[in-house]
């Protein structure tokens, strides 16, 4: 891995690995930048969820809420939803150690879901050349990101209304909670999710959102739990 | 919304997310989180996600009160795709030929 000319072989690496993941996030931000011109957040500030928030979930649940629920409901289903970063800011803080502080302050601000993939895969590498594959796999998704926003608002603002549009967000969504489970109490957490959501839905400013969201983590935490002392118990056995 | 309320939503959203990502990198690895807050995080995706769907497809607030036909088809041949092909892009494509072929008929 680490050769003669580790800064090129760190650039060429980041390129190669960073590109299948690449792929997936260009459609995932056009409809991003489709929903900004669709929603009641005006375009310049829609635009700058990509720079700030930089997390595509996050970002469409804001833009798609801040139309049909309170701007409180927008804010924390973003929050709620971004919530998993601090699992990844605990996974991959040893990785850091021998980094410079400079480093530690610029790196999470690309901590996404990808670039977090991707960087755990080389966390043995040297520091030095860690850095340059993580500078270089971060600045790629950026750049694509910012660059597919743009070209979703667009042609968003060109594209008829029969075609009803704005059910790709709800697409993507379920896309993405397919995509996210990982074992059946995965499974249990989006059911439990999804139905405690369907009944609250006529309580106000969306909170049957958080509801939902709170029923649901809590159910996937205690199914698996009572997987690990099913587990525990054959084990014994 | 006013354009200041927005943008003062977005940069503090923005700066929490930053805090999130940035919180246990900058005080540094001994920091371990208990093992009921790991295990809570890990679940936070799928059900707000699910919750979301639900939101989003059965809004009480929307124009067109109640679920078409067309969206429950649209998510059903999503769901089906993404579980085949674990593929976003090819899901994104099929899930909304799916709803605009059940759009176009009915």
């Amino acid at each position: 891995m680490a050769s003669a000319s580790p800064s090129l072989d760190a650039r060429s690496e980041a390129l190669k690995d960073s590109f299948p993941l690449l792929i997936p996030a260009v459609p995932f931000g056009f409809v991003l930048g489709v929903t900004i011109s669709e929603s009641v957040v005006p375009d310049g500030i829609g635009v700058l969820t990509s720079w700030t928030i930089f997390a595509g979930a996050a970002q469409l649940a804001f833009l798609t809420l801040a139309g049909t629920a309170s701007l409180g409901a927008a804010i924390a289903a973003a929050l709620v939803i971004n919530a998993r970063h601090v699992m990844y800011s605990a996974a991959i803080a040893p990785v850091f150690e021998p980094q410079p502080r400079w480093f530690r302050w610029l790196a999470p601000s690309v901590l996404i879901d990808q670039v977090f993939a991707l960087a755990m895969q080389r966390a043995d590498a040297d520091p030095t050349w860690f850095r340059r594959y993580y500078l270089w796999v971060g600045a790629q998704f950026f750049l694509v990101w910012q660059t597919v926003t743009l070209l979703g608002l667009f042609f968003g603002s060109v594209i008829p209304e029969e075609i009803q549009i704005g059910f790709a967000p709800a697409v993507m969504f379920a896309g993405l909670v397919i995509l996210g489970i990982t074992n059946r109490p995965g499974v249990v957490a989006a059911f439990v999710g999804a139905v405690v959501c369907l009944a609250t839905l006529s309580l106000p400013n969306r909170v049957g959102l958080l509801i939902g969201a709170a029923c649901g983590v809590v159910a996937g935490s205690i199914a698996e739990a009572l997987q690990q002392r099913r587990v525990l118990a054959e084990a014994e056995r | 919304m006013s354009t200041s309320t927005a943008l003062i939503a977005v940069i503090g959203v923005g700066l929490a997310t930053y805090a999130m990502r940035a919180g246990l990198i900058l005080a540094l690895a001994d920091t371990e989180l208990p093992t009921w807050l790991l295990r809570a995080l890990r679940y936070v995706a799928p059900s707000v996600l699910a919750a979301l769907v639900v939101t989003l497809v059965a809004d009480p607030d929307a124009a067109n009160r109640g679920v078409s036909l067309a969206e429950v088809v649209g998510l059903l041949v999503t769901a089906g795709v993404v579980i085949k092909t674990r593929n976003l892009a090819v899901t994104l494509a099929v899930g909304m030929a799916a709803f605009w072929a059940v759009l176009a008929l009915g």
